[in-house]
């Protein structure tokens, strides 16, 4: 028995490597919509989606808006970040919610063409205003211009945002420091041996 | 195992070039050095290197969970206090490890002897896995080596395998390495390659730069948040860094794991000593502070090594070596033979450190060089080898990489 590898092509590129071969993200057909009738309607005309999808996807969007939706502590600081006449308390979006917490309204949802769903992505996402009059989704990881429109999209776009704290791996979050590993090494040449 | 002169590549520094290979000569001596190489047999690879690494990697797991489970062996192996839980909750949990290097002294006949094992961030898995390896195609191709030769060397594909094995296709894992430090890159680079080819996404990230949201999740600099982080930055620093308590909160897979810490420390062998006394890949060892004025004459080993060192109190007289328990690149390493100290290493950076004493086993000579062999774990298996030789007993950072091969 050969005991090397087949064959190994390792070249060193350095860090651009990384972003040049390693995240090609896979783009999927997509449109937003603004409610379910103008899916509905668009699929009449022979859209990429049928009747069915518009309804799978817009059943998906309003649980994810009822599990991942932001949450605030008051009307001002949800209307701040989604603008003013955007926000609802909890208790009127969902069955059992509370009073006193505030999340932005759901202003459309976003359906990508992977319904059946692959490794646990979304095929669809809700859409909320943003402060500046634009869309964006529940992780708060992309902005739109517009909430309705078809766009060939990457795949993360449809990520499951996550439903309790802490947010799934590779979506955007605020940083709070930076720069706290590396002091107990530094001087040396190298970190290894 | 002979060392053999052999022609080297006539372009091989262009190809080092080509592929980003910049470390190829450091410090103004040759580190890739292939006007020889070393021939082994099969079987030596096999019977002596392979199959007795693999089963030192499960003896070094008995030991993790040996002292993980003790208060007092943590102690004695430096990990700071406050972060033994994580370190103990990473082994109960059963995180994965991807890969480590057993140093071992081996001069083709009898047992090798196990010296370290760097099993948090070894280096040169560039050169190993894929310099080498385009070496010896390049001389069997080129006649100077027959052309059934082999090598030891399926680092590559057995890391392909082990993450393709751990993570689901199209999982997103982050690499770092301190800024700046090319030989260091060169390990994660040739890591991220393999989780590439295992269907996985690969994304770097400095070492300084990483961030801390306001979540308490670790962030790249592009602040997204990182999910598992291989880090070719060494837990006893981790654990001594401003973000040491974020680790545990943050829900990031470390690679390798936090119960990495207590193998990739010299305190590992003496507990193996003291749990697989007599080993044939084993040589001594006992935590300095134990037999101190017992190897110095000056009064009693510790009671529960006292036994022990009895048995190893002829050896030891013939030579030992002392080690800080936390060091790297041979430092602050002193060889004593016969009372007298025949070799000291010239970096002390890790000398306030507590330190073992391993008896002594001679490297052999080839040339005025003396080799070291590395041998490579990936998951739990032994998996390919590089050799190392230096000029000094002790092998340092001037010391040189040499390709190996299998005669046919």
């Amino acid at each position: 028995m050969i005991k090397r590898s087949r064959t190994v092509a390792i070249t060193i590129l350095g860090a651009a490597a990384f972003t040049l071969a390693g995240c090609q993200e896979e783009q999927v057909d997509a449109a937003a919509f603004p409610d379910l009738q103008s899916c509905t309607n668009a699929a009449q005309d022979g859209g990429i989606f049928t009747a069915q999808d518009c309804d799978a996807a817009f059943a998906e969007a309003a649980a994810l808006h009822v599990e991942a939706a932001p949450r605030y502590d008051s009307i001002a600081v949800c209307e701040e970040q989604h603008g003013q006449g955007a926000c609802g308390s909890e208790a009127t979006a969902t069955n059992g919610g509370s009073g006193s917490i505030f999340m932005p309204l759901m202003m459309g949802y976003l359906i990508g063409n992977m319904l059946g769903g692959r490794g646990g992505a979304s095929a669809s996402q809700p859409l909320y205003k943003t402060a500046n009059g634009k869309y964006t989704n529940a992780a708060g990881s992309s902005t739109f211009s517009n909430n309705s429109g078809s766009a060939k999209l990457g795949t993360s776009q449809f990520a499951r945002p996550a439903a309790t704290v802490g947010k799934p791996p590779m979506s955007r979050a605020t940083a709070m420091s930076r720069g706290g590993f590396g002091s107990a090494g530094a001087g040396r040449t190298g970190m290894g041996g | 195992m002979k060392k053999i002169s052999l022609p080297e590549r006539p372009q091989w520094r262009d190809h080092a070039q080509e592929v980003g290979f910049t470390f190829a000569d450091m410090h103004g001596e040759p580190y890739w050095d292939e006007t020889s190489a070393y021939a082994f047999s099969l079987s030596q690879i096999e019977q002596d290197i392979e199959d007795p690494s693999t089963e030192l990697h499960s003896m070094c797991r008995e030991a993790a969970a040996h002292i993980t489970a003790s208060e007092e062996l943590m102690d004695r192996l430096a990990i700071p206090q406050t972060h033994r839980d994580l370190v103990a909750q990473s082994w109960r949990k059963g995180e994965p490890e991807i890969y480590g290097r057993f140093d071992l002294a081996y001069d083709g006949t009898g047992p090798a002897k196990l010296l370290e094992y760097n099993a948090d961030t070894p280096t040169s898995l560039y050169e190993t896995a894929s310099f080498q390896w385009q070496w010896l195609e390049d001389q069997m191709a080129a006649g100077t080596l027959a052309p059934d030769s082999d090598q030891f060397n399926g680092l590559h594909e057995a890391l392909v395998t082990r993450f393709a094995a751990l993570f689901a296709p199209e999982t997103d894992l982050h690499f770092t390495a301190a800024a700046n430090t090319p030989e260091d890159y060169a390990t994660v680079e040739a890591m991220a390659w393999a989780a590439r080819e295992a269907g996985l996404g690969a994304h770097y990230c400095d070492l300084e730069k990483l961030a801390v949201s306001d979540e308490g999740q670790f962030l790249d600099d592009q602040d997204r948040v990182i999910g598992t982080l291989f880090k070719l930055y060494p837990w006893e620093d981790l654990l001594r860094d401003e973000y040491a308590a974020h680790i545990a909160p943050s829900g990031c897979l470390f690679l390798e794991p936090a119960w990495k810490a207590v193998l990739s420390n010299k305190g590992l062998l003496p507990v193996l000593w003291q749990m697989f006394e007599g080993h044939p890949n084993l040589l001594p060892a006992f935590f300095e502070a134990d037999i101190k004025d017992a190897i110095s004459g000056h009064g009693p080993a510790a009671p529960h090594v006292a036994k022990a060192f009895d048995r190893a109190a002829a050896q030891l007289a013939a030579g030992h070596v002392t080690k800080p328990i936390l060091s790297r690149e041979g430092a602050s390493i002193t060889i004593h033979q016969h009372g007298q100290v025949i070799e000291s290493s010239t970096n002390t950076a890790y000398s306030q450190h507590p330190r073992i004493i391993q008896a002594y086993t001679s490297l052999p000579q080839h040339d005025g060089f003396r080799p070291v062999i590395g041998s490579w774990i990936v998951g739990q298996t032994c998996a390919g080898m590089g050799v190392r030789e230096d000029r000094s007993r002790i092998t340092q950072d001037l010391s040189r990489f040499k390709p190996h091969f299998i005669t046919p």
